[in-house]
Formats: C-alpha cells, structure tokens, sequence
C-alpha cells in the first residue's frame, strides 16, 4: 500500500513537471489508444450507415448545394490570390515578412470522452503523419487549439477553451494585442488584463496574432461576445466565443508552418 | 484447480476491467456526461470483494495509471485514489459481503467520494458542483452492477 503510495506520488510529481517523463506517458498512451479506438467504434459504424442508407436524391441535392459552394470558393480564392500578392508587395515595400504556403493535413477526431474537466480531444494521426508538439489545430470556421502530445497513431489536442490554455491573439479591428484563455466548461474564452478603456466593442473579431512563434497569424479565433467595466477593479471582464466550432467538428487541419519542413504525408498547399 | 483455469478467470477480470474503462469513454450527450458512474472502480471493488486474492492493490495501481493515461490526465491521480480505496475494500471485505446490496451502495458512494477528493486535491484546477454527480450515479448503478459481475463470475466459475 504504502508502495503504490509512494510511486503514485513519484508518478505524479515526475509527470506534472513534464518533460522528463515524455516518453514514458506517450508510451502508455500508446498501449491504451485501442481501447479508445474501439470505445469511438459504435459512432463510427452510425456515421458508416448514415452514409451508406442515404437516398440518391439527399445525394443528388447535397451535390449541388456543395458544387455551387465550391464555386464561390473559388471565386473567393482567386480574389484572395491577388490580395495576397498585394499584401506580400506591400510587405516587402515596408521591410517586414510575411508567411506564405503554409501546409496543412486533415485529422479526423476519435468520438470519445475524456476527463470532463478538461477540453481535450484525440485526431487519428500521430508522429507516423509528422505530426509533432505544439502544432496549431483548425477547423473550418478558426482555430481550434494545438496538440500537445503524440504518439506514433494519435494525438492529444488540447481545445482554447481549456482553461489552462492562453492563445495570442489581435483585434482585427483594431491591431490591438491580447491574450484569450479558457474558461472550461462553459465553451468561451476571455481575454485578460484588458484596461476599461482599451478599445474593444462587442462583435469585433480576433485573429491570432503570429506572436509567441507557434501559431501562424491572421486565423480566426473568435469574436467579443460581451464586455463588463467592474467598478473598482483594474481590468475589464472580456467574454470572447470561439469562432470554431469545438464540439460539432469531427475533421479537423493540422497546420505546417513555412518555417518548419516537415515529412508530410498526404498534405497540401492551401494558396497553391 | 489447474493452471489454465486460473488464467481463464483472469481474462474474465480483465475483460470486465476493459469493458468498464469502454463505458467510460463512449460519447454521451453533455447533458448526461457529469452523470457517468465511476465503472472502472466499481468492477474493481466487486472483484476486490469477491476475490480478494487475485485482485488487489496493486492491480488497482496499475488499472489506476491506465486510466490516467486514459482520460488524459496527470499521470498517478487515479493510480492513487484507486489504490486507496482497493486498499479499504480489501481491509473490510469480510464485512462488506455480509451487508444487504443498498448498504453496500452507501459504502461504494463514500468510496467514490474518496476518489473524487484525492483528484481534487492533486489536480489544481476548480471543480464545479457537478464534478460530485458520479458519487450518486454510483451509488444507483451499484445494486446492477453488482449482481451482473454475480452472475459472470459464477457462470465463468472465476474463482
């Protein structure tokens, strides 16, 4: 007793304190990622039927609705061709950098739950896709969060609205720098040590800010939901609503920064 | 009893034991999520009860840590709390047979609160109320629980 005391304390301390530990917890998430695999196995099969029951004309209308987006997105994209090349042009004019052609590769999340205190999630590709630390997640809609740790098949995400997670972050409106961190359970972020005047209006966007070197700039990561000026206290209480959609996403982008080359399987340019 | 007996009734251990660590991951909506009875520790507690012998404080560490490492947590929480509580249980198995199934229940919730109590204390983060919801979503379970894990070891003759 006094044993498993003793080295469940070691455990603890040794693994808390990080890196020192690494492998030997990548290892164990390594022997129980069947058991998660198998437990996201019952969605798995729905979503398969789902599929595979659908009649032609759902089909036939869903094709339609998705080849007109897929119109305008590239409509979209060629308009964005040339403001990029304005903005690399402009760039240059002013001597600072701009990172183009960054990669990305599709990971589809397991269907499980984890520890409900903490906003994790599990994609289906680890070190075997050159996944590594600390790689920024997206989805469709903005940022989602990054991974922290990986093993050869899987990956553990953790979500921005994880409160011990904090993302920097500016306000598109304004250019003005901040930092957005979890709430947990609620789904919203804050923005902290914001003065009450700092200029901040509801509905404005933030995107991330490229600072702190790990996430590319300029992706959405949210919008101001409401801001609350209580009297007597130094700073100003900023509720923000991820722009991803964290619980209704089952595919999410893993992002290659430029800088970083890394082998990349099956992955491609998001501005060829 | 021969040896390959006594590995066949350790597969059914086992197999129950994944089974549980099964329910604790399958996606429920979120209303009902805070409400997920703790399965691991009460299989755990049932085969502690039943077999004192061959499954002990140790086997609850090392389930413990694959938990942890489950669920995505600092690794040596649950191994911990599990080992504690397996500790208590195979201290006082003799008694906990003899109470009626609704006695044991009161007893398994006092368990789980243990459980939850040693996360708290060792994870930093603040706990919201509904962080308690499995000690009573236990206790209900544990009457079903209990006479379905009966019946497996008597049909196996896991002894």
């Amino acid at each position: 007793m006094l044993l498993s005391i003793l080295a469940s304390i070691a455990l603890f301390i040794i693994d808390s304190r990080s890196d020192y530990f690494f492998p030997f917890h990548s290892v164990l998430s390594t022997i129980v990622y069947p058991i998660q695999a198998s437990a996201s196995m019952p969605n798995d099969i729905a979503s398969w039927m789902k599929g595979y029951f659908r009649d032609r004309k759902q089909l036939q209308e869903k094709n339609a609705v998705l080849e007109i987006t897929n119109l305008l997105n590239h409509v979209r994209i060629q308009k964005m061709k040339a403001l990029e090349r304005e903005n690399v042009s402009l760039r240059e004019l002013l001597g600072s950098s701009f990172y183009l052609h960054e990669r990305v590769l599709v990971a589809e999340l397991l269907a499980i739950d984890l520890d409900p205190f903490s906003q994790q999630v599990i994609i289906d590709k680890g070190r075997r896709s050159g996944v590594f630390a600390g790689q920024p997640v997206l989805d469709a809609t903005g940022v989602m969060g990054q991974v922290i740790e990986v093993t050869p098949f899987a990956s553990r995400v953790i979500l921005l609205v994880d409160p011990s997670h904090g993302i920097p972050v500016q306000l598109n409106r304004t250019g003005l720098r901040a930092v957005a961190t979890g709430k947990g359970l609620a789904g919203i972020l804050q923005l902290k040590h914001l003065p009450h005047n700092a200029d901040v209006q509801k509905g404005d966007l933030l995107v991330t800010s490229g600072l702190g070197g790990l996430f590319p700039a300029g992706y959405p990561v949210g919008r101001i939901a409401s801001i609350y000026l209580p009297q007597g206290e130094a700073f100003a209480e900023i509720i923000v609503n991820p722009a991803a959609k964290m619980d209704l996403s089952s595919e999410v982008l893993l992002v290659f920064p430029a800088l970083r080359q890394q082998k990349t399987v099956k992955s491609y340019n998001l501005f060829r | 009893m021969t040896n390959t007996e006594s590995a066949h009734g350790m597969g059914v251990i086992i197999i129950t034991i994944v089974f549980a660590m099964l329910l604790m991951m399958l996606p429920i909506s979120d209303q009902f999520r805070p409400f997920r009875p703790e399965f691991v520790l009460m299989v755990l507690i049932y085969w502690v009860m039943a077999l004192p012998c061959r499954v002990g404080v140790g086997s609850a560490w090392i389930v413990g840590v694959l938990m942890d490492a489950l669920m995505g947590v600092t690794l040596g929480i649950s191994a911990l709390s599990y080992a504690l509580v397996i500790f208590f249980t195979a201290r006082f198995y003799l008694q906990l047979r003899q109470y009626p199934t609704w006695q044991q229940a009161l007893i398994i919730s006092m368990l789980v609160l243990v459980v939850h109590i040693v996360a708290m204390v060792m994870s930093s983060q603040t706990r919201h109320l509904y962080f308690w919801l499995p000690v009573l979503s236990s206790m209900m379970i544990w009457p079903i629980n209990y006479a379905l894990l009966r019946n497996i070891r008597r049909y196996f003759h896991v002894k």
